[in-house]
């Protein structure tokens, strides 16, 4: 949070020379063409802490809110400056499958990402594999997850009650979930996932052993933080904990995003067909 | 000034998720991008893309193009909402498109479009860089 605060001031500081910047025609560098000013280019602007988080009527934090990936409460898609990744522990994958992740082609990549084909992203995907906002309501016990992404939602009780006995699981996308709190942090266990979704957009494929444990924490009224780890004794040598990714509190509505023309399962069908046949 | 400015940004962004949409840059070639002018004759907003079809004059013959854009969420949050792209169905625009790479000719992905107004719109990823944008995985 300090990192944000600090980040925060800065570019308060430099935002006019930089806006200055961005337009200067020649930004495009020595012998190259200006960049083209369009209308919805984005110049990220973070949001300021806004102050301490809501809180429930039972004391805990209020996750509640529209909340948009990055730091600017709102959409960053267009931004004109370029993100960077997280910086994270390699994944300790077994070499088996690493092996099977690296013998697919981008285009292969593409076709068998879930949020691509237009599947279910599921648990942890609804963070890691969506790049829409999410509308988070918390109420004492319940934590419901909205996601604008093909309009998916998960709802959690947090009232720490055990997973369903395991004659009674069955693989789901979101799997069998309960969450607790562990202080101002909402913590969701999740087990049974089914084997069709991602952990990751990187052909991070997962087996049915697989436990996600997220952590969910909202530390100021303008920024929630969202972090995972994954047990997976089938595909990984070790637990793996994420990054915390960093959102921030919007104040537009979701809207809706069904899935349903999906071309580019049948254009990257091609795209591979016709790499095959070069090779 | 420039390495300060750089620095922010940079920090800035460090902190950004790696928001890698559909990569466009897959299925469409970024060195093979050009402007493409005609009369814009079908808008169809649905997701995960919108595509919009231009017809354009070749060689004296018209030819259909199609185009894939955004999504309709990231196209309405930028201002491209459906009656916006509407009010030029039937005139001409000029759309940067780059070409799709599996073959299938008159097929692009759309950077930006100069409505009939001339207002210069982002349609879609920046998968040659014309914005600044220089890094698309």
């Amino acid at each position: 949070m300090k990192t944000y605060i600090g980040l925060w001031l800065a570019a308060m500081l430099m935002l006019p020379a930089a806006t200055a910047t961005a337009q200067d025609p020649t930004a495009g560098g020595a012998g190259q063409k200006p960049f083209v000013e369009a209308r919805g280019n984005v110049r990220p602007v973070p949001l300021p802490p806004g102050g301490p988080p809501p809180r429930m009527a039972d004391g805990k934090v209020d996750l509640s809110g529209v909340w948009f990936q990055g730091p600017t409460g709102k959409a960053n898609a267009w931004s004109v400056v370029p993100d960077e990744p997280l910086k994270q522990d390699p994944i300790p994958f077994q070499s088996w499958a690493e092996a099977k992740i690296k013998g697919m082609s981008r285009a292969e990549l593409e076709l068998n990402n879930p949020g691509v084909a237009c599947r279910p992203v599921g648990t942890p995907g609804m963070w890691t594999i969506n790049y829409y906002p999410h509308q988070i309501i918390t109420k004492p016990g319940l934590y419901v997850h909205l996601i604008e992404s093909d309009n998916a939602w998960s709802v959690v009780h947090t009232d720490g009650r055990p997973h369903k006995p395991a004659d009674e699981l069955e693989p789901l996308y979101n799997g069998d979930q309960t969450a607790r709190w562990e202080g101002d942090t909402l913590v969701i266990d999740t087990i049974s996932l089914d084997e069709r979704t991602w952990i990751e957009a990187n052909g991070w494929f997962h087996s049915d052993q697989a436990h996600v444990i997220e952590r969910i924490r909202r530390p100021s009224m303008n920024y929630l933080e969202y972090q995972y780890t994954i047990e997976d004794p089938k595909v990984l040598t070790k637990p793996w904990t994420s990054a915390w990714r960093t959102l921030s509190l919007g104040s537009e509505d979701l809207t809706e995003n069904f899935c349903t023309n999906n071309e580019n399962a049948d254009q990257l069908k091609k795209l591979t067909e016709v790499e095959s046949n070069a090779k | 000034m420039r390495t300060t400015i750089g620095f922010v940004f940079a920090a800035l962004l460090a902190a950004v998720p790696a928001s890698a949409h559909h990569a466009f840059a897959v299925e469409f070639d970024a060195k093979n991008c050009s402007d493409i002018t005609g009369v814009l004759t079908k808008v169809d907003y649905q997701n995960p893309h919108a595509y919009i079809y231009v017809d354009a004059k070749e060689n004296g013959q018209t030819v259909q193009k199609t185009f894939q854009l955004s999504s309709t969420s990231n196209l309405k949050r930028g201002g491209a909402t459906l009656p916006v792209m509407n009010a030029s169905v039937g005139k001409e625009v000029l759309v940067r498109g780059c070409a799709s790479r599996n073959g299938e000719d008159n097929r692009y992905a759309a950077s930006f479009i100069k409505l009939a107004d001339g207002t210069v719109q982002r349609l879609g990823q920046d998968v040659e860089g014309v914005f600044g944008t220089k890094v698309w995985r």
